[in-house]
């Protein structure tokens, strides 16, 4: 292999993509960057997240999804099955009794997916952290894109939290994820 | 129970408040004589004449104040009884003449008052012929299960399960308690009398430990199969149980779990 | 493998079915493992725990004020009930006097609360039963409430509002006639819930006469709330235990007939109207002024002994048992909770129904894992 200046260059690998074909890309000299600007708009606004209501803090994702507060505006519409989801929003506490559920329901979500923590249980374990049943966060299960703070976090605190989530996902795309030559 | 001394009851408030109350016998127990009850934890009905006036009589200076004068002397001296703690009483002496008189002597332990209910701690081998018994007494009728609970009395090696009947024809409030030991937690099971208490007997078998002989259907309700100990016992201690917190053995996540392998590359 | 078998019929086969614990319907994490051949339920099993939070264990190690936010989370529907189920039976242990405007704002608070909490059972219900309208219209109605809650005591849903001796804030200026004026806002809209959701044909044929049981085997199962009154016995605990001040307001106790799902839903509907009495009443009887928090000590101390009190709360006897050995902390803390002791008799009901009144059962019982688990 010759060293030239272009392989010298980071070498950019695509999210989704196997290793073949990021090296029949690179191969090719195809870049993806706009195209993957473009899914990231679409996908960052319409998040399809699981209605996955725990405890507590599920009233109030419930109240954010209703007419009040009215989430269908962001393109956020609660979906049952995970097959059909791209977002999780762990919306209570987490017990040890739940979390192979939680992680198998998080496996059977397609890519791309994305965890939103919410509500200090979900978080860290809040209040039931000294449980002898109680999770000390989601995070130990799976990994989580936005935490939320709050028992339970007001409505528009979980807005907040799925814009920046929303945020997150355009940001991904201009950036990349480099690796050694 | 009127015969009975009570001089238990006459001790001054403040005294209670300051010892914690946790190694006084039970004094006004109206135990048969075969039936030497152990210590109670509390003098649960000894302080239940006082329990209106806690609050004035907090112990600001404990040691000093009963020395001093009559006018101290009258404002410690022991108030009257609560006439609802007698009458409680003498309803929980009715339901023993009640069960004595259908299921032999020596099946009643004690009498008293839980608070302001009849409270009658019954023979832990008649717990559930007492139950089935009170609920076809005609006089009685209780045929709701209000409410069930145990409690774990560490130093006093046993466990305690308390109900809480009543009847809903005739207005009867009562409970009933029994108690097991605590190495060995073994009760008849109420199932056969009142069907609600399947779930509440599962909950006391699996957070106490008690093992109810006759249940149909008795296993662990709120923790998983796999849990070991039972948390509400007092000595319970949850870093003893060196389980992975997120992966109850079997389960399929078990082998998924976050320690790096089998992560998804999308979020490193 | 043909699809008939030898005697010209389709071909079943058991089936288990797993619903939950994460479903749409459950309302939580409940789970249902059904027994199924073709579309009939042969076998339910109910399986809880999924959110055992450990709160009797958490308990004994808080002092009594600091029990309170933890009841918030039992039944998160109706945490005012809660906050006054735990301080009742404290406040009755110590033998409390409550000044007369906590008394009557905690009545306030918690008949609206039963509101809340009933609507979102309507919501939900037709949710499950595939009306998607009301539960957009009760969360209009839920988030005036949940609205004035947020005034009284800075929180949505997790309220932590009442204490041992009274309540911790007075109601802010102004507070008592948003209230006033939403009475008879509330009342039309009940009206209007009313023409909207109960004649509805295709809601009668899904509820009428499904999930009947009696009275004898609601009380031998413990039941309690709208889930006995269905069957006919008028059991509420405001009247039959008074507690508080409900002895001075005229409301009355709607009861059902059949002891069908239909029944259950219709007497959420007419409760809140009962309740909405129990406001106006209350309304017109509070005093203008005076404390809101009686005379407690700083440290509570609950005498050594045993207690149990129990109140009506949304779903049912809402009850506290505390064992306490004269210390600051409950030597044991157990609650009666309702919809634990009302789901009991699913699977009695389930038993040879059809698969698709199974939401329908499930839904009229009206649970709340946080309690069922607690």
């Amino acid at each position: 292999m010759e060293l030239t200046r272009a392989a010298q260059l980071p070498v950019i690998e695509y999210e989704g993509l196997t290793p073949e074909e990021n090296a029949e890309l690179r191969r090719g000299g195809v870049l993806l960057h706009s195209l993957e600007q473009v899914k990231a708009w679409a996908r960052s606004n319409s998040l399809w997240p699981l209605t996955f209501g725990l405890a507590c803090c599920a009233i109030e994702m419930m109240g954010t999804g209703a007419s009040h507060y009215d989430l269908d505006r962001f393109g956020i519409i609660f979906r049952a099955s995970p097959r059909q989801a791209d977002v999780m929003i762990v919306a209570g506490t987490v017990t040890k009794k739940m979390a192979p559920l939680l992680r198998r329901l998080y496996e059977q979500m397609a890519e791309p997916k994305w965890v939103v923590s919410m509500g200090v249980c979900a978080t860290a374990g809040g209040p039931y952290v000294r449980s002898y049943s109680v999770l000390k966060g989601v995070d130990q299960v799976v990994p989580v894109d936005v935490y939320i703070p709050g028992c339970p976090p007001s409505p528009p605190a979980l807005i907040y939290g799925l814009n920046l989530l929303q945020e997150k996902i355009r940001r991904q795309a201009r950036s990349r994820q480099v690796t050694g030559a | 129970m009127n015969e009975e001394p009570r001089s238990g009851t006459d001790r001054p408030a403040s005294g209670d408040a300051v010892a914690g109350g946790v190694d006084q016998p039970a004094t006004e127990s109206a135990s048969e004589a075969g039936h030497s009850a152990p210590a109670t934890p509390r003098p649960a009905k000894a302080t239940e004449g006082t329990a209106r006036t806690t609050g004035a009589a907090r112990p600001a200076a404990t040691g000093t104040a009963r020395a001093a004068g009559a006018a101290v002397a009258a404002k410690k001296a022991p108030p009257p009884p609560d006439p609802r703690v007698e009458a409680a009483k003498a309803k929980a002496e009715q339901v023993r003449l009640a069960l004595e008189a259908e299921l032999g002597d020596g099946v009643v332990e004690e009498t008293g008052a839980a608070h302001l209910t009849p409270m009658v701690r019954v023979r832990a081998a008649d717990w559930a012929r007492a139950v089935a018994t009170l609920k076809t007494h005609p006089d009685w009728q209780l045929n709701y299960l209000e409410a069930m609970a145990g409690t774990d009395y560490l130093a006093q090696g046993y466990l305690e399960v308390v109900v809480y009947l009543q009847s809903i024809q005739l207005g009867h409030f009562i409970c009933l308690k029994t108690r097991t030991d605590r190495n060995q937690p073994e009760l008849p099971s109420l199932v056969p009398v009142h069907p609600g208490a399947n779930w509440e007997e599962r909950e006391i078998y699996d957070l106490l430990g008690v093992h109810f002989s006759g249940h149909p259907d008795l296993r662990r309700i709120m923790l998983w199969d796999e849990f070991t100990g039972h948390p509400l016992r007092k000595d319970y201690n949850a870093w003893d149980d060196t389980d992975d917190p997120a992966a109850p053995a079997g389960s399929a996540a078990a082998a998924a779990h976050p320690d790096g392998t089998g992560d998804n590359p999308v979020h490193r | 493998m043909s699809l008939i078998d030898e005697k010209d019929q389709v071909r079943t086969e058991e089936m288990l079915l797993n619903v939950g614990p994460q479903h749409p319907s459950t309302h939580g994490v409940f789970r249902l493992v059904v027994k199924i051949s073709g579309e009939t339920i042969l076998d339910a099993e109910p399986v809880i725990g999924y959110l055992h939070r450990g709160t009797e264990k958490l308990a004994e190690n808080l002092q009594y004020t600091q029990i309170i936010p933890y009841t918030d989370r039992l039944d998160y529907l109706a945490a005012m009930l809660n906050n006054y189920a735990l301080c009742h039976t404290v406040e009755q242990a110590l033998g409390l006097e409550i000044p007369e405007r906590a008394e009557y704002l905690r009545v306030i608070v918690m008949e609206m609360n039963r509101i809340a909490s009933h609507l979102l059972f309507i919501g939900t219900y037709l949710l499950d039963l595939g009306a998607m309208s009301p539960f957009l219209y009760v969360f209009a109605e839920r988030e005036q409430i949940v609205q004035m809650f947020n005034e009284i005591c800075g929180a949505r849903l997790t309220y932590n509002y009442m204490r041992i001796g009274g309540v911790k804030w007075d109601a802010p200026p102004g507070w008592l006639d948003k209230v006033r004026a939403f009475v008879p806002h509330m009342r039309e809209r009940l009206k209007m819930y009313d023409d909207l959701i109960t004649g509805n044909e295709i809601f009668l044929n899904r509820v009428r006469g499904i999930g009947k049981y009696d009275t004898e085997t609601a009380l031998a199962h413990g039941m309690s709330g709208i889930n006995l009154r269905c069957t006919g016995l008028a059991w509420d605990l405001r009247r039959k235990k008074p507690y508080s001040l409900y002895d001075r307001f005229d409301f009355s106790i709607p009861v059902g007939q059949n002891g069908d799902c239909f029944d259950r839903y219709y007497l959420h509907l007419l409760e809140m109207r009962e309740s909405l009495k129990i406001i106006e009443q209350a309304l017109e009887q509070i005093p203008d002024s005076g404390p809101v928090l009686g005379k407690v000590p700083k440290l509570i101390r609950v005498p050594a002994g045993e207690y149990y009190s129990g109140i009506e709360g949304a779903r049912g006897e809402l009850g506290f048992y505390i064992v306490s050995d004269g210390k600051d902390k409950p030597y044991r803390l157990k609650i009666r909770k309702p919809s634990f002791l009302n789901l009991q008799l699913l699977p009695q009901l389930l038993r040879g129904q059809n698969m698709a009144n199974l939401i329908a059962i499930l839904g009229a019982v009206d649970i709340v894992l946080g309690e069922v688990d607690a």
